[in-house]
């Protein structure tokens, strides 16, 4: 362990204790984790823009080999016009291309700065929300690989831009929000100013003729503004009602249009006020409430294409002993496909030439390689380990494991059991009451004084506006999603906090999730008859060698702190790795290669020898890590009642010593992401609420169907685009924190309901008796709906230190 | 206050024109990023990038322009 962990200057990950690489920042020497990062860190202080690192917000992402050579596989889309974008005038084209890694204000000024300088480009616009990069530029002049290659030197991934579609819709959607925003807003100013008149009027007396014209133009003004900003209000409740249901929008629907036909009357009529400022001004913090929860939801699915960048965008096709790189979606049946070392395999098939160790983790999560000969079946998205080879390919893209899987997904997320929420039940009966309160009161007063009719049943009305109830929920959820945020939780989907109270069972996945997916060291012995080593000094012999091992199991060893200068003539071989520390050989690895005489031993992720000539040394026993705090976080979970499950495809040890670590009793191993449904399936139909924790591409289809869903750090994207919450923190103790902002949001949420129903009954006699003006009831609306957003805004402030949620748990124990 | 009659309806005509307008900056992407360009003020461009090695995409196509 060492004791002052470096961050990487470009990408802000741990910089691995071996690597001694540094870059002449403004402020001196600072390190970076790879030769990737130093280079794009390079290129963007010599450029002179390292203010980008001054004011960027967020990290960058860790360059790939892959991007280096991105120029190159590019090169051949070069000349295809149809992906140049869309022409302009003058042999212009608009290209849209999704870049990966754009996160922050800063990157969108590097990337336009970059890009801008460059001769053949006019336009750059960077959508830091969706991650889209709109270029205006001239191909006569620069290649589209060029601007690949640039993008690629300052550390972010261009994708082809073939499937835009989905992304596209995303932009529109955002775009059609922001113009009902803006009609609305513009509209809102206009009938308030109107309005303003029309207040005074009243109150120091006014003309009629002016009286009438000023109503007749916010009439003029409003309409439009319902019509177009309105309209979406009106379709939700409509498609709430036709399944039966009595939506947030139902409310909100009737009382636009209830004040919008009151004030067409009164104006009609020519006596009564007219209430048309009431509409627009509803109508506009609605659409501006909706368009903030937007925009939150676009940021988090930045990952819509995640299952396609799951898959090499690039092929090589091997045709008379010749290769020819191709899009790997232009692959079909029957077509020889090499496959480099560490590359990601582009389509299921049979291996024909060569054997190789295969990493499946992503996909079935076995975390160990799979070896594959001649005949055995690679499926597409699995990554090569060790040697190169070429398969036949034996289903066409579309028909590939992964791509079933996400037909699977999409499946799953249509079928997502729809949750009602709290204030919608309240709602339903809220509003049913409401109508019929002003539908007796008109009745009262159409039998006793019919001049008091329109005036007492609009009070009703107004007065008992679903405002604070329509806040009650939102507010509380948008506080509580600030403050889950500045501890590093996105909150995707709003529901879900309030959900998460009825959560009666947690399903954990096992690798990514309760372990931290990279080997480490579980146990070490030492061989009682050597007295000169301690653990200590066969620790650091052991992480000498493995210094420069790109193996796996390598990756045990990074924590120990040693330097390079000490190592000589280090021979990396198959299965164990040896070289010379102190003038004395030593070898690394399984019993095979240090010829230890013992039966290998299979439990865990297996045991490394450390031998010298004489014999061995030491032993390390290997098992896959458990993440930070999993065993506490196990046990506070239990201590609130919830029962613990593991979901694993992994084989049957490996998930016995999991289970067997964090004390979990009930545990399934071998799990395909299908059983894994049907046992998600099963549980919800015996009337439980789960919750699913995972990481992987396998768990995606699963996250989906639970009632709520978290993944953890290092997720992959398409289970990132699943779930509901996502952890970006290392430590499991979030999921426990996640659970008590749960509790406290849905408290703060019940105080909102209770005071909006209260206020509610307290005024809505008045108003019936007609003792309530309408400009009171206005104000009374505004004061009740201010003091649920103020109730609210408790919840972002009382910030709990994770830590402390922690230990006030374990303690009670 | 006859005048009223005049320039209310001027300043609906100003409305539809600023609702036009709106609608037309939002149609062309002049929303779509609100933040990097506040920070242009900041963060002004007085160095140009170096040319990247092999930049020949570059200089063959402006050799090309020049025969």
């Amino acid at each position: 362990m060492t004791e002052n962990p470096r961050f990487c200057f470009h990408c802000g990950e741990p910089v691995p204790a071996n690597c001694m690489l540094t870059i002449e920042a403004k402020d001196g020497l600072q390190p970076v984790c790879c030769s990737g990062c130093e280079a794009v860190a390079n290129l963007i202080l010599q450029s002179g823009q390292s203010r980008y690192y001054q004011f960027r917000t967020e990290n960058a992402i860790k360059p790939t080999e892959e991007d280096g050579a991105i120029e190159d596989s590019w090169k051949r889309y070069d000349e295809r016009s149809s992906l140049w974008g869309s022409p302009l005038k003058n042999g212009r084209y608009e290209l849209l291309l999704q870049v990966e890694g754009i996160r922050c204000a800063a990157c969108a000024w590097l990337i336009r700065s970059q890009l801008e300088a460059r001769q053949g480009i006019d336009q750059v616009q960077v959508d830091v929300a969706t991650g889209f990069v709109r270029i205006n530029w001239q191909p006569d002049k620069l290649h589209l690989s060029r601007i690949a290659a640039i993008l690629a030197g300052v550390g972010y991934r261009p994708h082809l831009p073939l499937a835009g579609a989905e992304s596209m819709g995303r932009q529109t959607e955002r775009r059609y929000a922001l113009k009902r925003l803006g009609v609305a807003g513009l509209g809102m100013m206009q009938v308030m100013m109107f309005a303003a008149g029309l207040y005074a009027g009243d109150a120091m007396g006014i003309a009629e003729g002016p009286e009438r014209f000023l109503q007749l133009i916010s009439l003029i003004v409003t309409t439009p503004v319902l019509l177009y900003s309105g309209r979406v209000f009106y379709s939700s409740a409509w498609r709430s009602l036709s399944h039966r249901r009595v939506g947030m929008d139902v409310p909100v629907a009737l009382a636009i249009s209830i004040a919008f036909i009151m004030s067409c009357i009164n104006f009609l009529t020519g006596n009564g006020h007219v209430y048309f400022d009431s509409v627009v001004m509803f109508i506009f913090f609605l659409s501006l409430g909706r368009y903030a929860e937007l925009v939150i939801r676009h940021q988090n699915l930045q990952t819509g294409l995640a299952l396609a960048r799951l898959l090499p965008e690039w092929a090589e096709l091997v045709r008379d002993e010749q290769t020819e790189k191709v899009p790997a979606t232009d692959l079909r049946i029957a077509d020889q496909v090499r496959v480099r070392a560490g590359q990601t395999f582009p389509a299921d098939g049979l291996v024909t030439r060569g054997s190789t160790e295969v990493d499946e983790a992503l996909l079935t999560g076995e975390s160990r390689p799979i070896k594959k000969h001649i005949g055995d079946m690679v499926i597409a998205g699995s990554i090569n380990r060790s040697q190169t080879i070429e398969f036949e390919v034996s289903k066409d893209p579309d028909d590939s494991t992964v791509s079933v899987m996400g037909r699977m997904l999409l499946k799953s997320q249509t079928h997502r059991s729809r949750y009602t929420r709290l204030s919608e039940r309240y709602a339903g009966w809220f509003v049913a009451v409401v109508l019929v309160v002003a539908g007796l009161t008109a009745l009262w007063w159409l039998t006793h004084d019919v001049t008091m009719l329109f005036p007492a049943t609009l009070a009703v009305l107004v007065i008992s506006c679903p405002c604070a109830l329509s806040l009650a929920t939102p507010a509380a959820i948008a506080s509580s999603s600030r403050a889950l945020l500045e501890q590093g939780v996105l909150l995707t989907r709003s529901e879900a906090l309030e959900i998460l109270g009825s959560i009666d069972t947690v399903v954990f996945d096992k690798t990514g999730t309760l372990t931290s997916g990279s080997p480490s060291i579980v146990n070490t012995v030492i061989n009682p008859a050597l007295e000169e080593y301690d653990e200590e000094a066969v620790l650091h012999i052991a992480a000498l060698l493995e210094i420069d091992s790109s193996h796996p199991i390598s990756k045990a060893f990074t924590d120990i702190q040693v330097e390079r200068g000490a190592v000589r003539d280090i021979i990396n071989h198959e299965n164990g790795v040896e070289g010379r520390v102190d003038g004395t050989l030593y070898r690394l690895g399984n019993a095979a290669f240090t010829h230890v005489n013992v039966i290998d031993f299979t439990g865990g992720l297996g045991r490394l020898w450390l031998v010298d000539d004489n014999g061995w040394i030491a032993r390390f026993d290997l098992d896959d890590g458990l993440r930070d705090s999993a065993v506490e976080t196990m046990a506070a979970l239990r201590e609130r009642g919830l029962d613990l499950i593991i979901l694993s495809g992994d084989h049957p040890q490996a998930v016995a010593s999991v289970a067997d670590r964090t004390g979990i009793n009930s545990w399934h191993a071998e799990q395909s992401p299908r059983m894994k449904m049907d046992f998600l399936e099963t549980l919800q139909n015996n009337g439980k609420t789960v919750l699913m924790v995972g990481d992987g591409i396998n768990d995606a289809p699963v996250l989906s169907l639970a009632n709520v869903s978290m993944t953890v750090s290092g997720a992959s994207e398409l289970a990132n685009s699943t779930a509901d919450f996502i952890i970006t923190g290392k430590s499991l103790k979030y999921i426990t924190y996640i659970l008590e902002t749960g509790d406290r949001t849905r408290a703060v949420i019940r105080q909102n309901l209770w005071w909006a129903l209260a206020y509610n009954l307290l005024a809505v006699p008045f108003a019936a008796a007609g003792l309530i003006v309408p400009w009171m009831a206005a104000l009374g609306m505004s004061l009740s709906s201010l003091l649920v957003v103020l109730n609210s805004g408790r919840l972002a402030k009382r910030k709990l230190d994770i830590e402390q949620t922690f230990s006030r748990r374990t303690v009670t124990q | 206050m006859s005048i009223l009659y005049v320039l209310i309806p001027l300043a609906l005509v100003l409305l539809a024109l600023a609702v036009w307008a709106l609608l037309w900056a939002i149609k062309n992407g002049q929303f779509d990023d609100l933040e990097s360009h506040g920070w242009s003020v900041v963060l002004d461009d007085d160095q140009k990038p170096p040319p990247m090695e092999e930049d020949s995409s570059v200089t063959e196509k402006e050799e090309q322009a020049g025969q």
